[in-house]
């Protein structure tokens, strides 16, 4: 049996690729030559920043959430957080207008509450799975519920709009370029390289590997395990709220229709990625390339009339489980065995 | 199941007893519309709630019961507990959909209440005594009308579709069917589901896509906003027009201010559950007969009469 | 082959049984034979090769050479637990049932009653019941398995074995978890059974209860068959000397003479703990390797999990290195340089999934942290200087942990405890599962460590190697401490007496 497998090997060996990191990269490749033959307008200058400056709000969320599934836990209030923080910031910011004025300090103040209000969910987020012993799942299936419901009672219903001359004034930080960079993406690129060093070069990283892989071996090695997991609640929430602080300027409004699916969306980035669900294993890059191939997805589709309008939600499903199955490799390890027999 | 279709029938006939002693007291008003899940219910909710106020200050007699559903079985129950509960003399209902709640009106008129039905349809004739009636058809026909007469050579314009619905393909068949031989060319259509980033983010696409774009018909407020943030980001202002619809103040705002990128808008007002309410509560309270269907229209709002239907305090 | 020479009422024979893993043997042709209404005690040390032999008594392994004559007639025993529809039955341990499940949803499981392609619960709960008063059990058919205590677990599954029809009943160290009032009903309920005609095997290190209990008793030492007799004419002293009966090998380095006077490093007064330790005092010189023997479950792993934050403490005092010490978690017992190696290298002592560099540093990651990131070439080195120190072999040093020989995995979880430079290590069973080959070297690493003037307490069930390996000896019964031996006094026969309760403190409080 372990002579058959051997002897099969040389047959795949000059074709040996690690798939698991490179998988998502070749999904996306294919997306984009895919997208370009079917209609070459994909590959302009302008779509390309498109996507990639639409991403950038996934991608920053979906870091985050890379941290809170490698440490074994799960966070699906991103989304509705995000609407809450975007919610009361624009509030926050028409209310000091009358006081500070149309002036770059009352940004400042919006962008500080909302690192603090983001900071402070993630904390409860962290506290209540740590501490109060109930499943991440529940408490911010529960959270998300309720910043939800927040924000729509905010908006009374209705959309909440930031003060017209503010957002002029706030709106280079999604439409502003820095040395030919969109602003958000700018962020997003930040964001991932200071997410890979955490996970991959720190110690706190390690920790969420080892939490992730076992929580009991991790507590046996000194491993502070509710400090670490409330960490990664608390980065996760930080994400969310830079997230926001780029998603205000776009459109300077929050209703109770911001950030809806947002949660499912980072959580299939960071799926698609490479990052195991169950925790113990995570990558930041490829997060990053999830979250550009969920955008490039929709982008596509916005991009030809080839496909019935009502079937977009399953052109996604489609490749998002093509694309995960292709990253596990699974199909390689059967062809091989084939090979052998 | 058994238990549950007695309680019903109980309730009923409770109901059936009821309206004479109730009259004599209070008269209850049952309102159930869907739950503020995107910006045009959000302006619904806050009518309704506005227009309860005003309406309970103004007969002292009256109590008004609001309740929201967020899809058609939570409404059906919420119906239930209207009759049953709270025995209502009278039902104003935006339904979800026509044909799952015409069976759960129905009931709630065989408790002797009295039926207002605003909006949307129900499936089966005879049941409602007031209909106050949107006019989706007219939205998407005024639309249509007015692009072509903004493009009298014909041009190439796309279109945002909303939430793939009936109200949707009813807007937009109409659209279809009246810029029928002017020479406008559709592009594409693609769902935008009447929320803003939507919008913002489909319109990208077109713009990358489509050189040249004379028009764009965004069918609702929401989307159009995010159509505009996306065609200003491109630069793109002078070379289209956006038409949206619905009514909602930001968009008024631009049309009275005299915006090019936004030169009408098409009204679908939230305010016609307020009418609903006025009409149903003049059933128990003056001695005009309140029978029959008030088909709202969907005018065009220009810069000159946008004022009549700016509302800066409601939240749509 | 076949043998004729079987007396009549014997219900299963099993004749010069070898059985061999790979190329390491463990039973050389032993032989064995149960009698209907019989009960049967199987005693000897860890590794004797006692599970080998319930195991494939009850089909879960297939002899490599010899047979087993079942009613007489030769047979081979269905594997994964079908011979249950023979009537042989072993209970694990590590019990068996759905702990979320009902008693009758247990008893009935995989065999359910079905009326026209439903479950007939009704059926199902009067046979259980008829089932659990016959047996005179205090359990109703619809308790939840969660709900049940330890012993009454026990009986459930004994419960489900008669229901199953039961001939012969096997069981691995049924009275290990019991309290002693349990252990009497249990008693009770082994004579009903015999009563009826079952034929009983036990295995069990309490060999007080061996006395008690068993018809006859069977001795293995070695994977060798020693001897059967009848109960009657063995003492438990005689049981434990048949046990022993060898001479200690050099498989142990020589034993440095303790210090005497060397200072006091971890000083235990009257600890307890609600984990199942009761007044616990004990004192560990520097350079001195103290052994922790008993039965499992004697709360030796509990005592020391106490004290390094892992279990809560009730009362006494620990004090390290002359400082008091009250540990919360892990990392401030490491900080102040006490260690636990946990016996569970596989759900506590490593992470399967990773490479053998991110184990080896994690418990003392901090020391691997330069200017707030990991020092990943510090980290490589260390790996290295490991594999050296503690012969750490793979063939690649990619390999996930979970693909390391469990030899090589006790050595890099030893080497993963002393990354952290601690002053007192504790090691929880350090050779269960290992080879001998390496089992020698884990012992050489020991004395090593303890020669540089670390203070070492040894766990171990295993008594030859407490015996070769420690200055002196802990005792611990029940959860608390039943006798401190040294010198002459370190023997196999007197741990054993003081282990299983004949001898030393026995009352409570």
């Amino acid at each position: 049996m372990t002579d058959q497998t051997t002897s099969a090997r040389p047959a795949s060996g000059g074709f040996s690729i690690d798939f698991k990191a490179w998988g998502p990269l070749l999904a996306l490749a294919a997306l984009c030559i895919f997208g370009f033959i079917l209609n070459p307008a994909f590959a302009s200058e302008g779509n390309i920043s498109n996507i990639l400056t639409r991403s950038a709000f996934i991608g920053v969320i979906a870091v985050g959430a890379t941290f809170v599934i490698t440490a074994g836990g799960i966070d699906l209030s991103v989304g509705s957080m995000a609407a809450f923080i975007s919610g009361v910031m624009i509030m926050v910011m028409n209310g000091l207008v009358e006081t500070m004025g149309v002036s770059v300090a009352t940004i400042l103040v919006g962008v500080g509450l909302s690192v603090f209000l983001g900071a402070m969910a993630g904390l409860a987020n962290g506290l209540l799975t740590t501490r109060g012993k109930i499943e991440a799942f529940i408490v911010t299936l529960g959270t998300m519920g309720i910043y939800r419901s927040l924000v729509t009672y905010l908006a009374d219903g209705g959309t909440l709009s930031l003060n017209f001359d503010l957002r002029s004034l706030y709106r280079p930080v999604y439409y502003g370029e820095v040395l030919f960079v969109p602003v958000p993406v700018l962020v997003l690129a930040i964001v991932a390289i200071l997410g890979w060093v955490l996970l991959n070069r720190t110690a706190f990283g390690r920790h969420c590997v080892a939490i992730g892989s076992s929580e009991s071996v991790a507590r046996y090695s000194a491993v502070k395990i509710n400090r670490v997991k409330t960490l990664t609640y608390v980065i996760q929430g930080l994400c969310v709220s830079l997230a926001t602080i780029i998603y205000v300027p776009r459109l300077g409004s929050a209703s109770s229709q911001t950030g809806v699916m947002w949660e499912l969306e980072a959580i299939a980035a960071v799926i698609i990625g490479g990052t195991v669900l169950k925790g113990g294993y995570g990558r930041i890059g490829g997060t990053v390339v999830g979250a550009i191939m969920l955008t490039t997805i929709g982008n596509i589709l916005n991009l030809t009339d080839l496909i019935s309008n009502y079937l977009n939600g399953a052109v996604q499903g489609v490749i998002i489980i093509v694309a995960v199955w292709l990253q596990r490799g699974q199909w390689k390890r059967r062809g091989r065995s084939g090979d052998g027999g | 199941m058994n238990l549950k279709s007695t309680l019903t029938a109980l309730a009923v006939a409770a109901g059936l007893t009821l309206p004479g002693a109730a009259s004599a007291e209070k008269v209850k008003m049952g309102v159930s519309i869907p739950a503020a899940t995107h910006g045009w219910a959000g302006g619904l909710n806050w009518h309704a709630q506005e227009a309860k106020t005003r309406l309970e200050a103004a007969y002292p007699d009256l109590e008004v019961v609001l309740v929201t559903a967020n899809n058609p079985t939570e409404q059906a129950n919420a119906l239930e507990d209207l009759v049953s509960v709270h025995q209502i003399d009278a039902l104003v209902i935006l339904p979800f959909e026509s044909e799952p709640l015409t069976g759960p009106v129905l009931n709630v008129k065989e408790s002797g209440a009295f039926i207002t039905v605003v909006d949307r349809g129900l499936s089966q004739d005879g049941i409602e005594d007031v209909y106050v009636a949107g006019n989706n058809p007219e939205l998407g026909r005024v639309s249509g009308e007015y692009i072509k007469s903004r493009l009298p050579d014909g041009g190439d314009i796309v279109v945002l579709r909303g939430i793939p619905t009936v109200i949707d393909d009813e807007r937009v068949e109409a659209f279809e069917a009246e810029i029928e031989g002017s020479g406008i060319n559709v592009l594409d259509m693609k769902h935008a589901n009447w929320n803003r980033d939507d919008g913002f983010t489909v319109m990208q696409d077109f713009l990358s896509r489509f050189p040249k774009i004379d028009a764009v018909w965004a069918q609702d407020d929401d989307i159009a906003l995010g159509v505009i943030e996306a065609v200003k980001q491109a630069g793109r202002e002078d070379e289209l027009f956006i038409v949206g619809g619905a009514g909602m103040k930001d968009v008024i705002k631009r049309v009275m201010d005299g915006d090019e990128l936004v030169p009408v808008d098409v009204l679908y007002p939230p305010a016609m559950i307020a009418t609903a309410m006025d009409v149903t509560a003049l059933k128990f309270f003056s001695n005009a007969p309140v029978q029959g269907r008030y088909v709202l229209g969907a005018p065009l709002i220009t810069p000159e009469n946008a004022k009549d239907f700016y509302f800066p305090d409601s939240p749509f | 082959m076949p043998d004729g020479g079987v007396a009549p009422d014997v219900l299963m024979h099993a004749e010069r049984i070898s059985k061999s893993f790979g190329t390491v043997p463990v039973l050389f042709s032993v032989s064995f034979d149960i009698r209907p209404g019989e009960v049967h005690a199987l005693i000897g040390e860890n590794g004797a090769g006692k599970s080998t032999l319930m195991k494939i008594l009850s089909g879960y392994h297939q002899p490599s050479s010899g047979q087993i004559l079942f009613d007489g007639a030769p047979v081979t025993l269905p594997p994964d637990g079908l011979a249950e529809d023979l009537g042989i039955v072993l209970i694990h341990q590590e019990l068996n049932l759905a702990e979320m499940m009902t008693v009758e949803e247990n008893i009935f499981l995989g065999r359910e009653i079905r009326r026209r392609g439903f479950l007939d619960r009704a059926a199902m709960r009067a046979d259980v019941a008829a089932l659990l008063d016959r047996l005179h059990l205090d359990i109703r058919p619809q308790d939840r398995i969660s709900d049940l205590s330890i012993a009454q677990k026990q009986m459930v599954e004994i419960a489900k074995a008669i229901s199953r029809n039961a001939r012969i009943l096997i069981m691995d160290e049924p009275t290990a978890v019991l309290t002693s009032a349990e252990t009497e009903t249990f008693f009770r309920q082994i004579e009903r059974l015999k009563a009826e005609g079952v034929a009983i095997i036990f295995v069990s290190h309490k060999l007080g209860e061996v006395k008690a209990l068993a018809d006859r008793v069977t001795i293995m030492r070695d994977g060798q068959w020693i001897a059967t007799q009848d109960a009657a004419e063995l003492t438990p002293d005689a049981m434990a000397q048949l046990m022993v009966g060898r001479e200690l090998s050099d498989l142990y380095p020589p034993m440095r003479e303790p210090d005497v006077d060397a200072p006091v490093m971890l000083d235990v007064a009257g600890l307890s703990s609600p984990a199942g330790v009761r007044d616990v005092s004990f004192q560990l010189r520097r350079g001195e390797i103290l052994g922790f023997a008993g039965l499992v479950g004697s709360g030796r792993t509990a005592l020391f999990e106490a004290i390094c934050g892992l279990a809560p403490t009730s009362a006494g005092t620990v004090t390290l290195d002359g400082a008091p010490a009250r540990f919360h978690d892990v990392a401030e017992a490491r900080d102040a340089g006490i260690v636990y190696l946990t016996k569970d290298r596989k759900e506590k002592g490593l992470l399967l999934d990773l490479e053998m560099t991110p184990n080896l540093t994690l418990l003392a990651l901090d020391r691997f942290v330069r200017r707030g990131l990991l020092d990943r070439a510090a980290e490589k080195a260390g790996m290295e200087r490991a594999a050296r120190r503690f012969d750490i072999r793979a063939r690649d040093p990619k390999v996930r942990a979970r693909d390391l020989s469990g030899g090589n995995q006790q050595k890099l979880l030893l080497a993963k405890v002393m990354e952290s430079d601690p002053q007192v290590v504790i090691i929880d069973e350090p050779t269960r599962g290992i080879d001998v080959g390496t089992k020698q070297q884990i012992y050489h690493f020991i004395a090593a460590l303890a020669a540089e003037g670390k203070s070492i307490v040894l766990i171990s069930s295993e008594m030859p190697e407490v015996i070769g390996m420690c200055h002196r000896v802990v005792v611990m019964r029940e959860g608390h401490v039943t006798g401190l031996l040294e010198g002459a006094a370190i023997e196999e026969n007197e741990i054993m007496l003081h282990a299983s309760g004949l001898k030393g403190r026995t009352t409570h409080d």
